[in-house]
């Protein structure tokens, strides 16, 4: 007995001595890069030119996604909230504001922010501000963002307070996942890297695996970069080079994606609709083409026509679509230019889950201005026409038709898509 | 697949089929040129202007309504339907006794072309039948209404004057209301004729 008390005591010290160390770790400083101008230096031109930049990081990192007022207010004065297992955070204001946005930070400050994870004071940011990816940015760029912040409009609006639930909500403790999954500070150097403008654009700036990348138990990213992963209710798409040219993307369709909303494929759905008004619409054509060839390193010539019913169809799941579906999207799956999209070559329907597929359906989608003149009409809920047998029997068929997926989806899946999509 | 349907539904009241049409027919489509139901209005043809809505009885979810534009027979086979002819009452002599909701947009001069009233009428006539089934406060009647006919587009008197009208049969008719006039068996019974 002595023994075995003795045994968890050493356990319990070791435990606290390892907690005591990993915090210590975590919480001391990072050395981080000089700033990479003089700002009380700079001409009017090298300023200018600075500020361009700075719109343009602030656009490529897409701030405003996080970081919008949901009320309509200033794409940078906060507000949003971030649903996660472990509760709800909200995107704070980082408008100038000197009383409750950032009007007081340097520039080491924000590079410490957005590289580190740690604002002013020392206090930890939690990792939905997406340090683990922005922790290559280029010391240059962060900068330029700086300069770019400090010129817009000061909007005078509190943070609204997290609800994180215990222990997530005491932020110390986040020392103890940095310690664990934060990287270092490491400038992107794009010598010698293949198609680094892209992967800069989709890896750092762009932050995509932070959606598309699976995260492990402690929501820290895996190894698995880029593999796809279900996130806020939705399911964000693996954009590895072998799962894209799968399921028929190009460089042209995705350039179109990016830019406009929409393409063959599908239209920017869920959370990727305003990264598309906020950022990729804004984006300049050969950033477009450098994150599409990065993706897909090898061009690949993708035959778009549909793919061939992958299953015998049933005629509940036909009378559905056509008695449903098909007046807008057309018996064979065309689609109407700029009001309803083509499901014949759709990618939603490919997806292992039906999560998208089932959500879009019972939800239905708003009508939409995307971008450069792209709209759709809305997409109609028919949660309450559809039974749960239906709606399973409405997605077996359209992803039978044209996803390629041989499985019948049951009605307990359909539950169980809409029970985790909020 | 299969190109035919064998089509049966009830339609104002009055069965209709089995009927073999076309599997992918639009109920536009039946109602005009099968049925010689030329009330229902086919205007944008996508779903989104409801001039031609029509309303679909459920025995256990009450009235909805879908737009016959891009809706199938399908969908609609087997179904309970009723399009604008089947919403006026009928006198002892048999003529037509316009419904409350029809009544109102005429006291209201509510509409001038009358392209988009079809559609009105039947969207309208859906909400007073759901607030049937589950009454609001008197309060919520504006919001309510924008939420039941927000959808319908009407290019000539603007809305105004249908939103009038129908708040007006919502306020005054027994029942609708959970703070309005008081639960009247005989005027319930002429709303739901």
């Amino acid at each position: 007995m002595i023994t075995a008390l003795r045994i968890i005591g050493a356990l319990v010290l070791l435990a606290v001595i390892g907690a005591g160390l990993l915090f210590w770790s975590a919480g001391k400083e990072v050395r981080i890069p000089p700033a990479s101008v003089d700002f009380a230096a700079l001409t009017t031109d090298q300023h200018d030119r600075l500020i361009e930049r700075g719109e343009w990081v602030a656009r490529a990192s897409d701030c405003a996604a996080c970081h919008s007022d949901p009320d309509g207010g200033s794409d940078l004065s906060g507000g949003l909230p971030m649903v996660t297992p472990m509760g709800s955070i909200y995107g704070t204001n980082i408008t100038p504001s000197r009383e409750y946005g950032i009007g007081d930070w340097s520039p080491d400050d924000l590079y410490r922010a957005v590289a580190v994870g740690v604002a002013p004071g020392g206090r930890n940011l939690y990792p939905a501000m997406p340090y683990t990816s922005y922790h290559r940015i280029t010391r240059e760029d962060s900068d330029a963002l700086w300069l770019w912040l400090m010129q817009q409009e000061p909007v005078d609006k509190p943070n609204r307070k997290n609800d994180m639930v215990f222990p997530f909500n005491i932020r110390p403790a986040i020392s103890f996942w940095n310690a664990l999954f934060r990287p270092e500070p490491a400038p992107f150097d794009a010598q010698g890297r293949p198609n680094a403008q892209g992967e800069y654009l989709v890896d750092v700036l762009g932050h995509c695996g932070e959606c598309h990348t699976p995260r492990n138990a402690a929501y820290a990213l895996t190894p698995d970069h880029l593999a796809g992963n279900v996130i806020e209710g939705a399911y964000a798409p693996d954009l590895r080079a072998d799962a894209l040219v799968s399921r028929g993307w190009n460089h042209s369709d995705l350039n179109s994606f990016l830019h406009r909303g929409l393409s063959p494929q599908g239209v920017m759905t869920f959370r990727m609709f305003p990264v598309l008004s906020h950022s990729t619409s804004h984006l300049p054509q050969q950033d477009l083409d450098a994150i599409a060839s990065y993706l897909m390193p090898d061009q690949p010539v993708t035959d778009l026509a549909a793919r061939r019913p992958s299953a015998a169809l049933s005629s509940r799941g036909q009378d559905l679509y056509t008695g449903l579906c098909a007046g807008c999207h057309g018996d064979d799956g065309q689609g109407q230019p700029h009001s309803s999209v083509r499901l014949d070559v759709n990618t939603t329907a490919m997806f292992d889950d039906p999560i998208n597929l089932v959500r879009v359906i019972a939800e239905g989608i708003p009508e939409r201005d995307l971008a450069h003149g792209e709209r759709m009409q809305a997409m109609p809920a028919f949660a309450d026409m559809l039974s749960d047998a239906d709606m399973a029997s409405l997605v077996s068929y359209l992803r039978q038709r044209w996803g390629g997926q041989s499985d019948d989806v049951s009605a307990e899946q359909v539950q169980d898509a809409l029970a985790r999509a909020h | 697949m299969a190109e035919r349907i064998s089509f049966s539904a009830v339609i104002n009241g009055q069965k209709v089929g089995p009927m073999d049409l076309p599997h992918d027919l639009m109920m536009v489509e039946l109602l005009q040129e099968y049925l010689n139901l030329t009330g229902t209005r086919l205007s944008c043809g996508q779903g989104v202007c409801s001039a031609c809505t029509i309303i679909v009885d459920d025995a256990e979810k009450g009235s909805y309504t879908v737009p016959a534009c891009v809706t199938g027979v399908a969908w609609l086979n087997g179904k309970s339907v009723r399009t604008i002819e089947g919403i006026a009452g009928r006198d002892e002599q048999g003529g037509p006794v316009p419904s409350p909701i029809q009544r109102a947009f005429l006291e209201h001069f509510s509409f001038q072309c009358s392209y988009c009233t079809p559609g009105f009428v039947n969207g309208a006539t859906v909400l007073v039948e759901r607030l049937q089934r589950q009454p609001i406060a008197s309060d919520q009647v504006e919001a309510a209404i924008l939420e039941a006919l927000d959808r319908h587009i009407c290019r000539c008197t603007g809305y105004v004057r249908y939103y009038q009208a129908v708040r007006d049969v919502i306020l005054s008719t027994p029942g609708l209301t959970t703070d309005g006039p008081q639960f009247d068996m005989v005027a319930r019974q002429e709303v739901t004729q």
